[in-house]
C-alpha cells in the first residue's frame, strides 16, 4: 500500500459528461459497453440496460439478498453497487449459470428439493449458494443456515434450501 | 370417472414452473419491459390526518425526463370499483385533498427513467393542514364498529355458564401488526392501445383486477386484459386492486405510453395491506373434569378510514371445540392507518394465538395435559350447525403429532427440562381452519395431436397451482404429465376466484374436474352414433380414460384414442367448459370442513439473556386429498416459517405521534432468516373430503396458525412466563 | 437521488485533494452505507462521488506487535486472515457476526469505521426533526416508537442514534489506531479518540475533516495468553445488528485478572470502550461478583427511552456472560 503521492496523477472523471459514466461490464463472460447515468446500480444496469431480469429487486436496500450476483467471483449485493464501480469487473448472474441448456447442480437440487415457491428470491439464493460452496461453508446444516441467512425467502423454503445445498455439497459438485 | 385410484395426482412431482424459476427466466410483472415504456414514482403523505393546503409540482416538472405529474389537482375523477366477496375496492387515489393515513399517495410522477421519476418525486413539495390523527387501537376517538362481518356467533348462554363454571380462565391477548412483505416488489405495467388496456400485475386475482379496472376507467371488461403469470409471493396482499395499480393505469393513459410502477420496499408497508393488530379477551369456563362449559371470545382489530377489511377473528372460536355455550364478538376500530388487509391466515392467525394460549393456561388450572384437554373437548360434529363434518382427522393430527414429536417425553413441571444453559420447553396447539370456497370456471381442450390444454384465469403465487392443476388435468384426461399444458394468470381465460382463503385448489380443482369430465362427454357425444367407434352409445359412467384413450370401464381394450376420434371426425380439437360452485351444506347434510392441524413445538430459552430459539416444529395436517405431497409439504413448511415470524420476530411499529411506520424496511422489520429455522417435520393424515368430487381442502394457510400459540405455550413450559403478546422478544423474557 | 458526477480515483493524493477541495464531493468505497443513503434514502446528496475502491489501500500485513489493515480491505478478507484467526479470534467472530456474506464482501474496514447510524428517523427525509441531519431540529427517535436499535450510552436528549458496528467493538477495546490522510499529510488517531459523542452537535460524528481519507488501521496484537470473546445478542439469529454485544479480552493469572479489555456494541452512540468496567476488573479476582460489579460500573447512568428501557439490564447480563465464559468463576 503505497502512501506515496509525489507522483500523483490527477483523478480522472470516467466520462466527459457530469452525471453519465461509460462502463464496460463483463457479464457472464460477455462485454457490454454502456453509457449510463452515474446513479444506476449494478442491479438496474443488469435489469434495465442488459435485460437480464433474472437478478431480482426485493428491497433495494441491502436487506434481503434477492439481488445477489458474483463480482470477480465473490457474492455481493447488486442493489448497493454502482454499475460504474464494476467497470471491467467480471459479473456472474443466474442467466450464466446453466450451460448448453443444462442446469447447474444447484439449480437441479433446488428443483428436486422444492427449495422455492414463488421463485422470486431463488436466483439470489442460488447465486449465494454457488459462492457458499466455493467458500467452503457447507460443513454442517447450521453452517449452511448461518451463511445463507443473507438471503431472505418469505415463502419460507429454508429447510428445503438447506437440503438442496447439503446435497450438492456432499456430491462435491461445483 | 372418479379420482378413486389416482396415478398422477398425489405424486411428489417437481414444480412444473421450477426450471424457469431456478434459471431466473420466470417473468414477474416487474420484469416486463415494453417498447417506449416510462416509469412512475410516487409521492406519499408525511402526515397521518388532515388535508393538503398546497401541492407544488412546478420544480418536479422541470426536471430532466419528467413527462407528467399527477395529483388531486389534475387527476380525473374515477368511478368507484366493485364490491366483491372480500368487500369494496380500496378508495381510488388522488380524488381529493384529504389525508387519511401516513404514506397515502399524493402524487405520481412519470418520467423516462426510474431514477428520474424518483428524483422528481422528491422535488414535489406538499404543505398540510394537520389534524390530530387517531392511531391507537384503544383510542375511543376512533369509530368502533361492532359485528362488522355479521358473523358474531352465540350458542347457549355463555355469560351464565361462565358465572356458574367450576374453573374459569380469563385473559387478554395482544397480537402485533404484521406486514405481508412478499419478496417480490409489487409492480404494475400498464399499456393503453386504441381504448384497450393491458396490465401485468402482481395480483392474486386477475379476474377481479380486470373487472375493477374496467369499472373504474369505464371501459368494457372485454377491453381489459390482466396478466399475472408469475407473482413473487403475496400472502394476501395481492387480493385487492390497490391504489398504485390504478395510478399506473392512469399514468399510462395520461402520457399515452406504457408505464411501469414498482413499489419500493417502504411503500410495500403502506400500500398493499397488512395483518391488523388485535386485542382479544378470552374467557373459558370448564368443569373440573376438563369439559368446556363456555367460551367467550371478543376481538378488537384495526381498520382504516374509508375502507373495509374482511377479517373475522373471534368468529373461528365458535367451531373449534365442542362447547355448549359460546359467544364470539368481532369489533373494529377505525384509525388513520394504511388499510389492513389479508395476510396468510387472516383472522385465524391472531385468534388461534389467543384461544390456544388460553386453553394451555386452562390446562394448568385443571392440572391436565394440554393435549388431553383438547381431546376431552374434541368437536366430533360441527358444534355450531350440529352437522357431521365433511371430513375431520384432527384427532389423528394430535395422535400422530404427539408420537412424532415425542410429547410423552415432556416433563410436565415448569422449567424442568434443560440443555446446558438453555431451558427447554414443549408446547402444542390445535388448528381448525375455516372453510372457504367460491365459484370458479375452467376450460379444457384436446387437440388433434392428442395433447391437452386446460386453463383458467387463476394465479400461482408460489402455491403450486401450475403443477397440481396440470397433474389433475393429466389424471382426468388420461394423459401423461408432459402431454398436458395448464395455463393461468390471464384474465382472458375463464373466470377464477382469488388465490386466497386456501380456497383456490378446491374451487379450481373442481372446475377443472368439471371441464375435463365435460370434455370426455363431448368426445362421447361426438361418437354417439359413430358405428366405427367402440365407444358409440357410451355415457361417461361407462368409461375410463388412460394412455390418451377413452375405453370401456370393464374392458380396457375396448376403446379408442382422442386422436383417432378427432381425425375420423375431421376435428382440430374439442373444447369444453367446466364450472364449480360451493355446495350448500344444508343440502348435502354436512358441515364443510377446512383443514385441521396439530402443532408441536420445542423452544430453547436462555433465561439470562432472554434469547428464544425454535429448533424443532412438528406439524400434522388433515388437508383432505393431497394433490402433490411435495408441494403441499412446502406450503406447510413455509406457513410454519411465517408462524415463527409472527411468534418471535414480526412487528410493524407505528409512531404514536405521527402515524409513520418506524420500521418500514427489511432491515428493521424482522422476518425469519435461514438461521432462525430448525427442523420442520410435516405429516399429512386424513381422507379425501366428502364435500366435492376432488376431496381437497386447501393447505396454503393452515400451517401458520398454531405456531405462535405453541411457541408461547412452550415458552411458558420452559420458563413459567406466560407471554400474552406477540411477538415474544428478548425484553419479554429477561429476568 | 440527485444526479452526481462519478469520478474513479487512481491516486491517493489526488483523491484527497479532490474531495478536500470540493465541499460537495464524497468518497465512495464498498457503498453499503453510502449508496443506500444516497440513492435509496436520499439523505446524502453529493454532487461528486469519488470512487476510491481501486486505490492501493487493500491488504493486510502483520509483524509481532501490530496487524496493519488497509482501509479498503473487505470484512470477509479480514475475517479470512490467518493472523486474525490466531491472534484476534474475537475480532473474527465480530466480523462474521456482522451483516451477511454478501455485504461483508463489499464493506471495507474503513467504511465499517465510518458507517452511518441505522436510526430510521435519521434515514427518512420525511422526518423533519433529526439533530444529526439538521442541527437543532430535535430528535424524533426519542419520542418515537420502535427505538429498540438505539443507544443508551453516550446518548442524550439531542440524539440516541446507535453506532451499529460489530467490528469496531473489539477494535476499540484493542486500542486500534486509525491512519488518516489529509491535505497536510498523514496522521494517526486512536480509535478511542476518533469518534465524537453527540453532545450539542450530533451531526459531527468523528474528528475527521472533510476530505480526510482513512487509509489503514493498526491493531496492536494482544499477548498470546489473553483470552477473548465476542458475544452478540439480537432478536434474529443472524443478519441483524446487535441489541447488545460485548467484546472482551481477559488475562487471568492465578485467579486474578491482570489485564482486561472491554468494548460494547449495540448500546453506544459510538463504539463503546468500557473503561469503567475495565478498572473494576483489572486486579480483581475472576469471579462472577467481579463481573457484575464491572457491568454495574459501566451502566451506572444509561440514557433510556421506553423502547430501550430493557437494554441496560440486557447489557449488564451480556457483559457478565461474556466475562464468565472467558474468565470462569473462581468463587
Amino acid at each position: 500500500m503505497s502512501q506515496d503521492s509525489r507522483n500523483a496523477r490527477a483523478a480522472q472523471p470516467a466520462a466527459g459528461d457530469a452525471g453519465t459514466v461509460r462502463v464496460t461490464l463483463t457479464v457472464n463472460g460477455a462485454d457490454h459497453e454502456l453509457l449510463i447515468d452515474s446513479r444506476v446500480t449494478l442491479l438496474d444496469a443488469l435489469r434495465d440496460e442488459l435485460a437480464l431480469t433474472g437478478t431480482k429487486k426485493g428491497c433495494d436496500q441491502g436487506a434481503c439478498g434477492a439481488c445477489t450476483v458474483l463480482v470477480d467471483g465473490r457474492r455481493v449485493l447488486s442493489c448497493l453497487t454502482l454499475a460504474a464501480q464494476c467497470d471491467r469487473r467480471q459479473v456472474a448472474t443466474i442467466e450464466g449459470l446453466s450451460s448448453d441448456g443444462r442446469l447447474h447442480p444447484l439449480q437441479e437440487a433446488f428443483l428436486r428439493h422444492d427449495g422455492f415457491q414463488c421463485g422470486y428470491c431463488t436466483p439470489g439464493q442460488i447465486m449465494s449458494a454457488v459462492a457458499l460452496l466455493h467458500e467452503g461453508r457447507t460443513g454442517s446444516d447450521d453452517e449452511i443456515r448461518e451463511f445463507m441467512s443473507g438471503n431472505i425467502c418469505r415463502c419460507g423454503a429454508y429447510p428445503n434450501i438447506v437440503a438442496a445445498i447439503r446435497e450438492v455439497a456432499r456430491q462435491g459438485a461445483r | 370417472m372418479t379420482l378413486t385410484r389416482p396415478v398422477v395426482v398425489g405424486a411428489g412431482v417437481d414444480r412444473v414452473d421450477g426450471p424457469l424459476k431456478v434459471a431466473g427466466a420466470a417473468a414477474y410483472s416487474s420484469d416486463i419491459t415494453l417498447p417506449g415504456m416510462v416509469h412512475v414514482a410516487l409521492v406519499r403523505s408525511t402526515i397521518a390526518a388532515g388535508r393538503i393546503t398546497r401541492l407544488d409540482t412546478g420544480a418536479a416538472e422541470q426536471l430532466p425526463g419528467v413527462l407528467a405529474v399527477l395529483s388531486h389537482h389534475n387527476a380525473p375523477r374515477l368511478a368507484a370499483g366493485p364490491t366483491n366477496n372480500l368487500g369494496p375496492t380500496p378508495p381510488p387515489p388522488l380524488q381529493d385533498d384529504r389525508i387519511r393515513h401516513h404514506g397515502q399517495y399524493l402524487a405520481a410522477v412519470v418520467a423516462e427513467k426510474p431514477y428520474q421519476a424518483a428524483a422528481a418525486a422528491r422535488a414535489v413539495t406538499v404543505e398540510y393542514e394537520r389534524t390530530e390523527p387517531v392511531l391507537r387501537i384503544e383510542d375511543p376517538a376512533g369509530e368502533l364498529r361492532t359485528d362488522p362481518f355479521g358473523m358474531d356467533a352465540t350458542r347457549g348462554d355463555a355469560a351464565g355458564a361462565l358465572a356458574a363454571a367450576e374453573v374459569v380462565h380469563e385473559a387478554t391477548y395482544v397480537t402485533a401488526e404484521n406486514t405481508n412483505n412478499p419478496l417480490g416488489l409489487f409492480a404494475t405495467v400498464a399499456q393503453w392501445s386504441g381504448g384497450r388496456l393491458t396490465v401485468h400485475d402482481a395480483t392474486q386475482w386477475t379476474s377481479n383486477t380486470c373487472q375493477t379496472l374496467a369499472q373504474m376507467f369505464e371501459v368494457p371488461e372485454s377491453a381489459v386484459r390482466v396478466y399475472a403469470k408469475y407473482v413473487g409471493g403475496a400472502f394476501g396482499s395481492g387480493l385487492r386492486v390497490w391504489p398504485h395499480v390504478v395510478l399506473a393505469v392512469l399514468a399510462a393513459r395520461t402520457v399515452g405510453r406504457p408505464v411501469k410502477l414498482v413499489l419500493s420496499r417502504p411503500e410495500m408497508f403502506t400500500g398493499i395491506g397488512h395483518r391488523p393488530n388485535t386485542v382479544q379477551q378470552l374467557r373459558i369456563g370448564a368443569a373440573r373434569d376438563g369439559g368446556f362449559v363456555a367460551i367467550e371470545h371478543e376481538a378488537l382489530q384495526t381498520v382504516a378510514m374509508d375502507d373495509e377489511n374482511l377479517e373475522p377473528v373471534a368468529a373461528s372460536s365458535a367451531s373449534a371445540y365442542a362447547c355448549p355455550n359460546v359467544a364470539t364478538r368481532d369489533r373494529q376500530r377505525r384509525l388513520n392507518i394504511p388499510c389492513p388487509g389479508s395476510m396468510r391466515a387472516p383472522g385465524e392467525a391472531q385468534a388461534n394465538f389467543a384461544l390456544e394460549s388460553a386453553i394451555d393456561e386452562l390446562s394448568y388450572l385443571l392440572d391436565m395435559d394440554p393435549l388431553d384437554l383438547r381431546l376431552r373437548n374434541y368437536a366430533q360434529v360441527q358444534p355450531q350447525f350440529g352437522l357431521p363434518w365433511s371430513s375431520k382427522a384432527l384427532r389423528e393430527c394430535y395422535q400422530v403429532g404427539a408420537e412424532r414429536f415425542g410429547w410423552s417425553r415432556r416433563d410436565r413441571r415448569i422449567g424442568a427440562m434443560r440443555d446446558g444453559r438453555w431451558l427447554v420447553g414443549y408446547g402444542m396447539a390445535g388448528v381448525s381452519y375455516l372453510w372457504w370456497q367460491v365459484h370458479c370456471e375452467a376450460r379444457a381442450t384436446i387437440g388433434s395431436d392428442g395433447t391437452g390444454y386446460v386453463r383458467s384465469a387463476a394465479t400461482d403465487i408460489g402455491t403450486g397451482t401450475y403443477t397440481v392443476m396440470r397433474q389433475l388435468s393429466a389424471e382426468l384426461l388420461g394423459l401423461e404429465l408432459d402431454q398436458v399444458r395448464f395455463d393461468l394468470g390471464d384474465s382472458n381465460l375463464p373466470w377464477s376466484p382469488q388465490a386466497g382463503g386456501s380456497g383456490l385448489t378446491g374451487a379450481l380443482g373442481n372446475a377443472v374436474h368439471a371441464a375435463c369430465r365435460e370434455l370426455i362427454r363431448t368426445f362421447l357425444r361426438t361418437v354417439v352414433n359413430d358405428s366405427a367407434s367402440p365407444l358409440r352409445g357410451c355415457t361417461i359412467d361407462d368409461v375410463a380414460v388412460s394412455g390418451g384413450r377413452i375405453h370401456h370401464r370393464a374392458d380396457g381394450k375396448l376403446g379408442e384414442s382422442f386422436v383417432a376420434i378427432l381425425a375420423r371426425h375431421g376435428l382440430d380439437e374439442l373444447t369444453a367448459d367446466g364450472v364449480s360452485d360451493p355446495p350448500d351444506p344444508q343440502e348435502v347434510g354436512m358441515a364443510p370442513a377446512g383443514a385441521f392441524a396439530a402443532k408441536f413445538v420445542e423452544v430453547h430459552v436462555d433465561p439470562d439473556l432472554g434469547l428464544l430459539r425454535v429448533p424443532r416444529i412438528v406439524s400434522v395436517v388433515d388437508g383432505g386429498r393431497i394433490l402433490n405431497e411435495k408441494l403441499a409439504r412446502s406450503q406447510i413448511i413455509g406457513a410454519t416459517v411465517g408462524g415463527v415470524g409472527q411468534a418471535i420476530l414480526e412487528e410493524t411499529v407505528t409512531d404514536p405521534r405521527t402515524g409513520r411506520i418506524a420500521n418500514a424496511n427489511l432491515g428493521d422489520y424482522l422476518v425469519a432468516v435461514n438461521a432462525d429455522i430448525g427442523e420442520i417435520d410435516v405429516t399429512f393424515v386424513g381422507e379425501p373430503d366428502q364435500l366435492t368430487p376432488l376431496g381437497t381442502k386447501g393447505v396454503g394457510e393452515v400451517g401458520l396458525p398454531g405456531t405462535a400459540a405453541a411457541v408461547a405455550n412452550a415458552v411458558y413450559h420452559a420458563t413459567g412466563k406466560r407471554i400474552r403478546s406477540l411477538p415474544i422478544t428478548i425484553d419479554d423474557l429477561l429476568g | 437521488m440527485r444526479a452526481f458526477e462519478y469520478v474513479r480515483a487512481d491516486d491517493i493524493g489526488a483523491a484527497v485533494a479532490l474531495v478536500s477541495g470540493d465541499p460537495a464531493a464524497q468518497y465512495l468505497a464498498g457503498g453499503t452505507t453510502q449508496v443506500d443513503l444516497m440513492l435509496k434514502d436520499g439523505i446524502l446528496e453529493p454532487e461528486r462521488v469519488v470512487d476510491i475502491t481501486r486505490l492501493p489501500l487493500r491488504g493486510i500485513t502483520a509483524d509481532d506487535r501490530t496487524l496493519r489493515v488497509g482501509a479498503l480491505t473487505t470484512m470477509e478478507e479480514l475475517a479470512a486472515d490467518p493472523t486474525v484467526a490466531e491472534r484476534l479470534p474475537f475480532a473474527r467472530t465480530a466480523l462474521l457476526a456482522g451483516a451477511s456474506t454478501q455485504l461483508r464482501n463489499m464493506a471495507t474496514i474503513g467504511g465499517n469505521l465510518l458507517q452511518r447510524t441505522r436510526c430510521r428517523y435519521f434515514r427518512d427525509p420525511g422526518v423533519p426533526d433529526c439533530n444529526k441531519r439538521t442541527p437543532s431540529s430535535g430528535c424524533a427517535a426519542i419520542t418515537g416508537a420502535g427505538a429498540r436499535m438505539h443507544a443508551i450510552l453516550g446518548a442524550g436528549e439531542t440524539c440516541i442514534a446507535l453506532h451499529a458496528s460489530d467490528l469496531c467493538v473489539p477494535l476499540v477495546a484493542l486500542d486500534t489506531v486509525v491512519r488518516v490522510r489529509g491535505t497536510d499529510g498523514e496522521r494517526r488517531i486512536p480509535l478511542t479518540e476518533f469518534y465524537l459523542l453527540p453532545g450539542d452537535r450530533p451531526d459531527l460524528e468523528t474528528v475527521l475533516r472533510h476530505g480526510d481519507l482513512v487509509t489503514a488501521i493498526e491493531i496492536p496484537l494482544p499477548p498470546a495468553a489473553i483470552r477473548s470473546g465476542y458475544l452478540k445478542v439480537r432478536d434474529r439469529a443472524s443478519y441483524e445488528f446487535a441489541l447488545v454485544s460485548v467484546a472482551a479480552a481477559l488475562t487471568v493469572e492465578d485467579g486474578t485478572i491482570t489485564e482486561a479489555r472491554l468494548g460494547l456494541g449495540g448500546v453506544g452512540t459510538i463504539p463503546w470502550r468500557a473503561r469503567a468496567a475495565e478498572q473494576v476488573l483489572t486486579g480483581a479476582p475472576a469471579t462472577v461478583e467481579t463481573y457484575r460489579a464491572a457491568a454495574e460500573a459501566e451502566l451506572r447512568a444509561p440514557f433510556t427511552v421506553p423502547g430501550t428501557a430493557f437494554k441496560p439490564e440486557l447489557a449488564r447480563r451480556t457483559i457478565v456472560r461474556a466475562l464468565e465464559e472467558l474468565g470462569g468463576d473462581r468463587t
